[in-house]
Formats: C-alpha cells, sequence, structure tokens
C-alpha cells in the first residue's frame, strides 16, 4: 500500500487534475442541455432544473430535422472517411514503394498544398461549385454530393501525408517477395497492402470522419435546404442568430451527435493508439 | 478477392468501371460545354482522357495509383489556390466584383433619373398593333394614353374600361396580357422605354406601375465612355476598374469591375504601413500560437503518457475521459470556452474568484486561446505519446538504467530523444495545422481584442489566417485582391520557412 | 495488344453510354422568384407566401432559407448570378457594399407605396440617393428593469447607479445596467447617448443634424461619475455583453438594453412589459435607442434571370403592403415597418411598443458612414473598443472619448456624400 502511494500518487495526481481539466467544459454543456432557460449556464454549477424541453424540440419540432441533419452528418463524414482513405492510400502507397521521376518533387508539392493558406479558396470553391450546379444541378451548390467532392479534394493532401508515414514503415521485404511471386504493384497494393494497413486506415478514416463532422464554414454555405444540413450547420442556427442566441437545443443536440463518436472511439481506444502510433514509428 | 484483381474478370470490371465514369463525366462535360462552362468542360474533357490513358494502357504504372488523388487535387484545391493567385493581380474588392460588360449596364441602369415630381402612372401590360406597349392611366386626371417604345397615344376616356380602381385595363386596339404572359413578358417589357414626354419615358415599376425617367448618363462605346447628358461631363476608364471624371479622379461611377492592376496588391504590403505593419505582428503572434500550442500540447500529452504509461488502477477509466475533449465536436467545445471567459458571468472567473478581462486584455486572450487550444489538443498527443512510449525497445531502456542512468537521466538521453525523432512528422504536421487553426480564432475571439481607438487593425489573436479572412470576407469592404496577396506572401514564408527546416532535421529525407 | 483494343472499347462504350444517358440540364423556371433569408425569417416567409400563393399572378415564389444570418450574408457576398438570389432580406448595412459592388439594383416606389412608410426608414436603404429595397421589419432595443429588483421607473442614469449600489451586496448584483441585444456599439448607443455622446441626431423633418452631437468631455465626465470609481469600474456597467440575458434573467442585473427579436422569450419568462428608453443624467432626458430596418432588397440578378418586373411586383404587393406585412410579423413577431401594418389590431402590444420606440429614435443610415473603413477605422467598430479602454484598462474616460468623437467625426465626413 505504501509503494503504490509512493510509486503511483503522482501518476493518479497528475490524472485526476487533467481529467477534471478535460471535463470542466463537457459538464457544462450537459447541465446546459438539461436546463429549460436557453441559455448557456455559465452562472452556477449546480443545475437548477432537468428538463428535456432541448432535446423534445430537436425530435418532436417538425421545423428541426435534426435526424436529418444526423443522417447526412453520417453520411457526408462517413463517405469522406471510406472514399478519401481508398483514394489517399493509394498515392500515399505509389509515393513510398514505387520508383519514378519526380517523386520527390510530387511529396514537396503535396507539403507545399497543405500550407497553402487556403481560405481565400472558399470564394473560388463557391464560384466552381455555383457553375458546376448550372449544368449539373445534382453535384453543384447546395447538394451533399458536391459537398462530399469538395471535402474529398481538401482531404487528399493530410491524408496522403499521413498514410505515407505508415507505408514507409511497412517493412519492403513483404512487397518484394510479392514481386517476385509474379504480382503486379496494383495487386500488391491491394492484397499485401491493404489487409497489413488495415488498422491505420481505419484510423486516419476516423480522422477524417471527425474532421468533416466538425466542419461547418463550407458547409453552411454549401447546404442551404433544411433538409440537407449537417448537424454542425444545423445546430448552429440556434446561436447564429443576427443577435440572439439559443444555447440549450445547441448544447442538446452537440451532446446526441457527439456520442456515436466518443462511443467509436472508447471502443476502439487500443486500436486508434497503435494506428495513431503506427504512422510515425518507423521500423 | 483475388479474383476480383486478377485475371480477365478483373480486366472487364476494369473497363466496365473505366467505362461507367467516363460516361458519367462526358455527359457532364457536355451539359457544361452547352452552359458554355468551357473551362470546366475542357477539365472534365482532359479527366476523362487521363482516365483512359491511365486505366487502359500501359503508360505509366504510379499514375494508376495517383491519378483520382491528383485530379481531386486538382479541381478542389490546386484550382481554388491558382484562382487566388489570379486574384491577387486583381483591383478586386467592395466595389470593384463584377465584370467590366456586368459594370457598363449597371451603370446605365443607375443613370437613370426620376423626374422631379416623381410621377408614376398605374399601368397594364398589353400589345398595341403587335407591339408591346402598355396602357397608362393618369387617374388624378382622368387621362389614359397607350405608349410604345416609339409613340404614345392618347385614348378618350370613355373608351377605356375601368377597374374598381378607375385603372385602365382595355382599349382599342390594345391587347392585354393574361397573367401567364406577363410572367414570360418580363425579360423584354422591363428593358423597354416606353415614350413619354421629351427626353422623359416610362420605366415599369413592377406589373402595375410605371414611373417616369430619363436616361441621365449615356454609354459610348467607340470611345468607351460615359456623358453626363444633363451637363456634360465624361467619365473615363481610370484603369483601375471605375469610370472617373475627366477633371476630377475621385469621382467614380458605381459600380466598378475587377481590373488588371498586377503587382499593385503587392507593392501595397510593403510600402502601405496600414497593411504592412498588423501584418508583421500577426505574423510574429502567429508563429507563436503555432509554436506554443505544439509545445503545450504535446507536453501535457506526454506528461500523462508517462503517468499512465504503467497498468495503474482505474488507468482505462482515466483513459476514457481524457479522449473526450477530441471526440467533442470542436465547434461546439470552442463556443463553450468562449463562454466561460467571460468577465463578468464566466465559469473561469467564477472558479478561481478572479475577476480577469479574459477577451479584453491582448495578453489574457492569447493565454486563453492557448488554454482552449490545449484542452482541444493534447489528447491527441496522449494517444500518440502513449503509443510511442510502448514502441521503444524496452532493452533500450533497461540498457541504460543497467548503466546506472537514473529515471530522469532515461528519460532525457535516451526516451525523449527517441520520442522527438519517432513524432517529429506529426509534430511539424501539428504545427502546419495550428499555423491554418481558423476555426479555434474565429470562434472563440474573433481575432480580438483590438484597440481600434488607438488605430489597431489587427486584433491581438488574429492569427494571419484569421485576419486575411477578414480582410477578404469581413464587414465594410471586402478586399479579396490584397488579401489573395497577402495569401501569397504567407504561402512563400511558411513555405519556404519549412522546406528550410526539413532539409535540416533531414525528414524530408527520411521521408521522401 | 489485347488491352489496347479493350481500351478503345471502353471509350467506345463511354461515347455510347454518354450519348444515350445525356440529358438536356433542366433550366431553372423563368417564372420562379427566390428570396434568400436568415433562419428566424426564412421559415415564416415561406409559410406566408404558401399561404396566398398569388402575391404576383404567373410567378411561383421559392423563399430559400439560409442556417445564420452570417451564412447568408457570406452566400450573398459570394453569389454571382448563376446562383444568386432575386431579393435577399437583409439588414440595412447591406445596401452600401451590396449598390458599390453591383449586386444590388435601385428602385423607384410609386408616392402610394411611399406613403406607407416612415420616410427616415427608406433613409436606411438608401445609397447615393436611390433606393435598394423596402423595409420589412424594425430592429430597435429599449431598456427593461426587473420589478422584482427595483420597484419602479428610473428618472435619471444616476438613480440606477444609486439603486445598483444599495442592492449590490445584499441581492448578490453582477452589474447594474447591461446589454443584451444589439452589442456594445449599437446596443450601448443608448447609454452613450444618454451619458451625451450621440452618434447620429435628425432635425424635425427626418434629416440628419451634422453639428456636434458627440461631445467628448461631456460624455467622458459623465462615464467617470457615473461608472468608475476612480480608475476603475463602479461594476455598474459590463464592458461586454456576454451574459447579460442570464444574468438578467437570474435576477442578477436589474437593469438590461434588450432587442426586440427577444421580446417574447422575456415575456415567457416571466417578465412583464415595462419597456423605456435609458433615463438620461438629468431628468426628462433620454439616451436615444437604436433603431434601425431590415429590407427586402432588390437584386441586379433578378433583371438577369428575366424576372425583375415579378420582383419588383412581389416587393410592392408582398413585403412593402400591409397585407404581406401583417400576416409576415403573426409569424415573425417583430415590429412591422409599414404603417397600416402597425396600426393593424393582430400586432402585439410590444411589437407595438417598441415600433414607437423606434419612431422616437429615427432611423438613420448607419451602413453608410458609420460603418465603412473611410479615414481608418470605422465608429461601429470602435465603439466597444472605449468600454474595454476605460472600464477595464483605467484609461482616461475623456482621452478615450476624443479618440472615439475623431473617429466618428472622421466617418461622417466621409460618409455624407453616400447619403
Amino acid at each position: 500500500m505504501k509503494k503504490w502511494l509512493r510509486h503511483d500518487s503522482w501518476r493518479h495526481i497528475i490524472a485526476i487534475f487533467v481529467c477534471l481539466f478535460a471535463l470542466f467544459p463537457l459538464y457544462l454543456v450537459v447541465i446546459s442541455s438539461f436546463a429549460s432557460s436557453g441559455s448557456l449556464q455559465l452562472t452556477s454549477f449546480i443545475p437548477r432544473e432537468i428538463s428535456f424541453k432541448n432535446y423534445r424540440l430537436l425530435f418532436n419540432d417538425p421545423t428541426i430535422p435534426y435526424l436529418s441533419w444526423v443522417q447526412n452528418s453520417l453520411i457526408i463524414a462517413g463517405s469522406v472517411a471510406v472514399l478519401s482513405v481508398i483514394i489517399g492510400s493509394a498515392s500515399a502507397f505509389a509515393f513510398s514503394r514505387l520508383k519514378f521521376k519526380g517523386r520527390k518533387q510530387g511529396i514537396q508539392l503535396l507539403l507545399l498544398v497543405q500550407m497553402f493558406p487556403a481560405i481565400l479558396a472558399i470564394s473560388a470553391l463557391y464560384v466552381i461549385m455555383e457553375r458546376v450546379y448550372s449544368f449539373a444541378p445534382s453535384i453543384g451548390l447546395g447538394t451533399r454530393a458536391g459537398l462530399l467532392l469538395v471535402y474529398l479534394g481538401g482531404a487528399m493532401g493530410v491524408n496522403i501525408w499521413l498514410l505515407k508515414g505508415f507505408v514507409d514503415s511497412i517493412p519492403a521485404e513483404l512487397d518484394e517477395a510479392a514481386k517476385i511471386d509474379g504480382a503486379s504493384e496494383v495487386q500488391t497494393f491491394w492484397l499485401i497492402f491493404v489487409p497489413l494497413a488495415a488498422p491505420v486506415l481505419a484510423v486516419v478514416s476516423l480522422l477524417s470522419f471527425i474532421g468533416t463532422f466538425n466542419e461547418f464554414i463550407l458547409a453552411r454555405l454549401f447546404l442551404v435546404d433544411m433538409e440537407s444540413r449537417t448537424v454542425a450547420v444545423g445546430l448552429q442556427q440556434f446561436i447564429g442568430g443576427q443577435y440572439s442566441q439559443n444555447w440549450g437545443p445547441f448544447a442538446a443536440g452537440s451532446i446526441l451527435a457527439s456520442i456515436p463518436i466518443v462511443i467509436i472511439f472508447l471502443s476502439l481506444q487500443k486500436y486508434i493508439v497503435s494506428g495513431l502510433t503506427a504512422g510515425s514509428v518507423k521500423g | 478477392m483475388t479474383y476480383l484483381i486478377r485475371g480477365k474478370v478483373a480486366l472487364l470490371l476494369k473497363i466496365i468501371i473505366v467505362g461507367l465514369a467516363s460516361a458519367i463525366l462526358l455527359m457532364l462535360a457536355q451539359s457544361a460545354f452547352a452552359q458554355r462552362e468551357y473551362v470546366i468542360s475542357a477539365f472534365l474533357a482532359l479527366t476523362i482522357l487521363a482516365l483512359v490513358l491511365t486505366y487502359l494502357t500501359k503508360i505509366s504504372i504510379p499514375l494508376k495509383f495517383f491519378i483520382p488523388g491528383i485530379l481531386l487535387l486538382i479541381a478542389f484545391v490546386i484550382g481554388p489556390i491558382l484562382y487566388t493567385v489570379a486574384m491577387s493581380g486583381f483591383n478586386y474588392k467592395t466595389g470593384n466584383i463584377i465584370s467590366k460588360e456586368e459594370a457598363i449596364v449597371q451603370v446605365k441602369i443607375r443613370g437613370i433619373e426620376a423626374d422631379p415630381a416623381g410621377t408614376s402612372f398605374d399601368i397594364k401590360l398589353g400589345t398595341y398593333d403587335g407591339k408591346e406597349a402598355i396602357l397608362i392611366s393618369d387617374i388624378a386626371n382622368l387621362k389614359y394614353f397607350i405608349s410604345t417604345a416609339d409613340s404614345r397615344i392618347s385614348v378618350a376616356a370613355n373608351d377605356v374600361t375601368l377597374n374598381e380602381y378607375g385603372v385602365g385595363i382595355t382599349a382599342p386596339n390594345f391587347t392585354t396580357l393574361n397573367d401567364a404572359q406577363m410572367a414570360s413578358a418580363d425579360k423584354s417589357y422591363t428593358k423597354i422605354k416606353f415614350q413619354y414626354e421629351g427626353e422623359y419615358f416610362i420605366a415599369l415599376e413592377g406589373f402595375d406601375a410605371g414611373i417616369v425617367t430619363r436616361q441621365v448618363l449615356e454609354y459610348l462605346p467607340a470611345t468607351d465612355e460615359f456623358r453626363n447628358l444633363v451637363n456634360g461631363s465624361v467619365y473615363r476608364d481610370n484603369g483601375r476598374g471605375n469610370y472617373a471624371l475627366v477633371d476630377d479622379q475621385t469621382a467614380i461611377l458605381e459600380p466598378g469591375w475587377r481590373a488588371p492592376i498586377w503587382f499593385e496588391n503587392y507593392s501595397k504590403i510593403i510600402t502601405d504601413p496600414r497593411v504592412r505593419e498588423p501584418l508583421v505582428r500577426v505574423f510574429i503572434w502567429t508563429v507563436a500560437f503555432a509554436f506554443l500550442t505544439v509545445f503545450t500540447t504535446f507536453a501535457l500529452g506526454l506528461l500523462l503518457a508517462l503517468a499512465l504509461n504503467r497498468p495503474i488502477f482505474g488507468r482505462r477509466i482515466y483513459r476514457s475521459i481524457l479522449v473526450l475533449p477530441y471526440a467533442m465536436p470542436s465547434v461546439m467545445s470552442i463556443l463553450i470556452w468562449g463562454g466561460m471567459f467571460n468577465t463578468e458571468f464566466g465559469a473561469i472567473n467564477t472558479l478561481f474568484g478572479s475577476d480577469i478581462a479574459w477577451f479584453s486584455d491582448p495578453n489574457f486572450a492569447r493565454v486563453a486561446v492557448i488554454l482552449v487550444n490545449l484542452w482541444l489538443g493534447f489528447p491527441y498527443f496522449y494517444l500518440i505519446s502513449s503509443g510511442s512510449l510502448q514502441a521503444i525497445p524496452s532493452e533500450l531502456l533497461e540498457a541504460a538504467a543497467i548503466d546506472g542512468a537514473n529515471p530522469r537521466q532515461i528519460f532525457r538521453k535516451v526516451t525523449l530523444p527517441l520520442l522527438l525523432q519517432i513524432l517529429s512528422p506529426l509534430l511539424i504536421a501539428s504545427f502546419a495545422f495550428n499555423f491554418n487553426n481558423f476555426n479555434l480564432i474565429y470562434l472563440l475571439t474573433g481575432g480580438g481584442p483590438r484597440n481600434e481607438l488607438d488605430g489597431e487593425i489587427a486584433g491581438a489573436t488574429d492569427i494571419l489566417i484569421s485576419y486575411t479572412y477578414k480582410i477578404a470576407f469581413g464587414t465594410g469592404t471586402q478586399d479579396l485582391g490584397l488579401a489573395s496577396a497577402i495569401s501569397l506572401i504567407i504561402f512563400v514564408l511558411v513555405a519556404s520557412i519549412s522546406l528550410y527546416s526539413l532539409k535540416k532535421s533531414k525528414v524530408l529525407e527520411t521521408f521522401g | 495488344m489485347n488491352k489496347k483494343r479493350f481500351g478503345f472499347a471502353g471509350v467506345f462504350a463511354a461515347f455510347a453510354l454518354a450519348v444515350s444517358t445525356l440529358v438536356a440540364p433542366s433550366a431553372s423556371a423563368a417564372t420562379e422568384i427566390v428570396v434568400w433569408a436568415d433562419e428566424s425569417r426564412g421559415p415564416n416567409l415561406t409559410k406566408v407566401i404558401a399561404a396566398k400563393g398569388d402575391w404576383v399572378a404567373g410567378y411561383t415564389v421559392k423563399v430559400v432559407t439560409f442556417s445564420s444570418f452570417d451564412a447568408l450574408k457570406d452566400a450573398f457576398d459570394k453569389a454571382t448570378d448563376a446562383s444568386g438570389p432575386d431579393i435577399v432580406v437583409g439588414g440595412n448595412d447591406w445596401v452600401p457594399t451590396g449598390a458599390k459592388s453591383g449586386k444590388l439594383a435601385p428602385l423607384a416606389l410609386t408616392a402610394a407605396v411611399k406613403a406607407r412608410f416612415n420616410p427616415t426608414q427608406f433613409l436606411d436603404l438608401t445609397y447615393k440617393g436611390k433606393l435598394y429595397g423596402v423595409p420589412v421589419d424594425i430592429n430597435n432595443v429599449a431598456m427593461i428593469y426587473n420589478t422584482k429588483l427595483v420597484s419602479s421607473a428610473p428618472k435619471t442614469f444616476g438613480e440606477m447607479v444609486t439603486n445598483y449600489k444599495s442592492l449590490k451586496a445584499s441581492k448578490g448584483l453582477k452589474a447594474g445596467l447591461c446589454v443584451a441585444g444589439g452589442g456594445m456599439s449599437w446596443g450601448a448607443h443608448s447609454v452613450f447617448s444618454a451619458l451625451g455622446a450621440d452618434a447620429y441626431q435628425f432635425n424635425s423633418r427626418g434629416g440628419i443634424v451634422y453639428g456636434r452631437t458627440f461631445s467628448a468631455t461631456t460624455f467622458g465626465s459623465n462615464v467617470r461619475k457615473y461608472l468608475m470609481d476612480g480608475k476603475k469600474s463602479n461594476g455598474f456597467f459590463p464592458a461586454t455583453d456576454t451574459g447579460c440575458k442570464d444574468n438578467f434573467l437570474a435576477g442578477t442585473v436589474p437593469y438590461a438594453v434588450i432587442g426586440n427579436w427577444e421580446w417574447a422569450d422575456y415575456v415567457a419568462k416571466g417578465f412583464t412589459m415595462n419597456l423605456m428608453p435609458v433615463p438620461g443624467v438629468t431628468e426628462g432626458t433620454y439616451g436615444k435607442m437604436f433603431g434601425s430596418v431590415s429590407g427586402a432588397l432588390l437584386t441586379t440578378f433578378a433583371a438577369k434571370h428575366g424576372v425583375e418586373a415579378g420582383a419588383k411586383s412581389l416587393l410592392t404587393n408582398f413585403f412593402a403592403s400591409t397585407d404581406g406585412q401583417v400576416r409576415y410579423q403573426a409569424l415573425e413577431k417583430r415590429p412591422p415597418a409599414e404603417k397600416g401594418a402597425q396600426a393593424d389590431a393582430t400586432v402585439s402590444a410590444a411589437q407595438r411598443g417598441f415600433g414607437s420606440a423606434a419612431s422616437l429614435a429615427g432611423i438613420p443610415q448607419i451602413g453608410a458612414f458609420l460603418n465603412t473603413n473611410k479615414g481608418g477605422a470605422n465608429y461601429w467598430d470602435s465603439a466597444p473598443a472605449y468600454w474595454t479602454a476605460v472600464l477595464i484598462d483605467g484609461k482616461d474616460a475623456v482621452k478615450e472619448a476624443s479618440k472615439l468623437a475623431t473617429i466618428w467625426r472622421v466617418n461622417v465626413e466621409a460618409g455624407k456624400a453616400d447619403l
């Protein structure tokens, strides 16, 4: 017991302290979501009331299609997560394994592209998608498909960069062996690399998923129809009023929307840790 | 699985997929062409060519891996970047947004002036002798006439049938338009100047009213100038996207258009102290912010990873709690933090019994920004550090211990250097991410505080990207041209610093 | 070898498919008028317009609702005629920038339509002598007080301060007067005004007075007297608006400046109607409560979409009509701008209360001259910095006021030409 105190107490102190730091804002969100006043409960730490008004509003008010928003977010973020990782890992694989002219320049270009302060790209993207809308209304401005395309483009750089780090860490002997067996590069990719990299691909997917789920600057410009909004955009309307803010439903909606992510996170914890690290640990 | 990747089936599958993709793209390219979106159409056509060449021939194997990624990058990342580069060469700001042709049309429309008395009439749309015409009712004087683009015909009061408001609805030889016809007449009738008296004509103000107006500004295409028909003054293209009065260059006609001014936006950054000074200040804070964020998040993450590196009691619970900030939607968390820092009513001041004006004092605001970002970012570094700690070969640590090193020495001499080496790409990536961490600043402080009273232009917590955003999309004047030029300068700076440090740290070698 | 042939086959198949599935892109109907609005006005406009389908015969009206006012502004800033609206319901401060950039189109109303509005309201939507929209609703603020804390309406500013000081300890007050609506520039304008600094003033004919309405010395010394305790704030007036509503509702702040758009929420939480302007330093004087209008603005895209006359008709038949505003404000619950609608029986007492407060205030074209950066800074953006500098940083109240007055003067001089 004494040994425990001496050896582990500092560990507990640090952990508890940081846990409190982590939980504090979350606690405020939770009590705000159960308050009926619609305001952010900053004045008292102890909830004065427990009301489900905000939660009921999200599900019972026909003008607030909360479930559609969640569905849209899941579909868009899910598609981005899957597609961007498939496309990105192919590029990462090529950067890591194939020898070709301009490979190094390619990587440098990719790194540079990521450093470009792309905030002004918003106007360019808007104009592009507006024009796409004029000839293909189903994938232009205002559609989920259009937003998906834009996200995919944006996710490319980071994902290739992250995934490349991982591919580098897989011993080259494996695919060389495959090559001797007569497999082509494409076959090596699908048959050797993808199964090996599955945990990392999953983690990078998850990161893309969260990133996309959180994005709202582009989404609020692109998804105007009430039914086609994402959660981030939909909930923003409660606090983005011209002068007024309604925190209750926002807090309730955010909590519900983050529950799936938290569950995924907690259940895949081990996996995530190994995946996140794999990108950086090289053999 | 193997079956799908090897052999004839695979080939067939490939052809079907490429064929289908090409078909869809071709369809889009054609529609784009039909809508006169030539650039997009050409891009789509090139995409088809690239797809077919890459996947159905053996031109290049790496391309087979790259093509989808490259195409997406070009369309949605590199394309917009080039657009930004192009914008930086234009006088492209509030007042100079549209094209010159559109601007001329708009100036002509604004060059119309109502008569001094503000005369207006009730009207009815129709045709007269097969020509577009309006039936005008001067209710006050019980006078009625029909007007077309080139003539005005008076109609006797008893020839006109009136509705309950006294507005004429039928007249001899005048065929009234029905509702559906009116809607389709919108395009043509609104452009007609119906005859009234002398230089005055009647313009449609909706379907029921006409306003007596005259054209004051006239466009002369031959000389590309506007002339004021009343006082004879002449406005010419000033080369910066406006028609300006010949004698007084400050008197311009609005709206203007986006005109090329080449490098003026760039030279402004250097020569104009109102642009340069805030930019330098913001740049310094941006670097400091990104560095401090990476440092603090990594330090706290590592500390936790070290603390929880042994299977102590409750580790799973700790870990579950510690990843929560990472799993919560950050938009939400940032906004909540914003509320918590409020001076009078915020939870932070309540908790510590302080009365700090967090977002009104530059230094406290900066501390708040770093603190919130620490909250958002430490779980990431906790997760990767704890993973990496486990990846450090235990023999290495044992060997050091046998050599007589104490735990602190082992950490400093063995663990930390190894970790830094392992994590350096992620640290650099995190630096790059935070360098452009727009959401945090935008949602938390909006870049403030800013002491406007003393002429400050940029806020104390503004980072380059939020500052550029304000220039481009803020309230008041939005200067997209200047913002683009600043973006480019930032890019050159960041890129050279990064490339230099990457070269130095040899990351590119090990990575490339 | 084989592959090559398959390649050509693929291309051929692609062409064949493309030709067979090619559908002509659907051109948007030329008889549809598109209206853009924010998250609160949009749904109400949709309902009202749908309830009576023939506001403009031969046209359908489509209301596009954005997720927030900011999102609407962002999109309108970026929109081109490819997807832009024909009418946008926006703030009065959109008029100068929209007109300058050629996104808004001028319109000329007939005398009959003009007569339906207070002339100063048109001033709010006018840029360089041309009108760009019709007033739809009034956005203004007024002060309310918590009757559980203070029994009667304060007669002077000093009375409020005294009440605050005497109740501070016993009731656990967090502040005396705070701004819950409109922020620390527009919302706090009434406090500026009550203490002697007016950003605008009107003569009896509704014209703007450019005289010395902003007295830095008077204002600065009043700030010292009422809001300061030596070099520190006396706690009466917070320098930010965050949390004000919460605290007023929680009973820890006796006086608050609130916006009309939130009135219903206060009523729902049990507050009685006791709207009043912020009292001045001497009895019988009051600070001017800020007010402006939101307008339905005509865009230049309407002409390009071929619905110009239709859009103009919608503006006069619906947005600027008594019938239209009564129906719309029955849902939106802001004070209507149109005179007939203001007098309508269905308009609630609170809407009317705010409405009359607005007509007392007069409504200036703030966008044109106090919102642009001509001359360096702009007044509305700079005003909040005054409170920070004085109440938090403890800088000299008069000196800072004269800085603000300078900015104000430069703005007004530079902006006169834009009216």
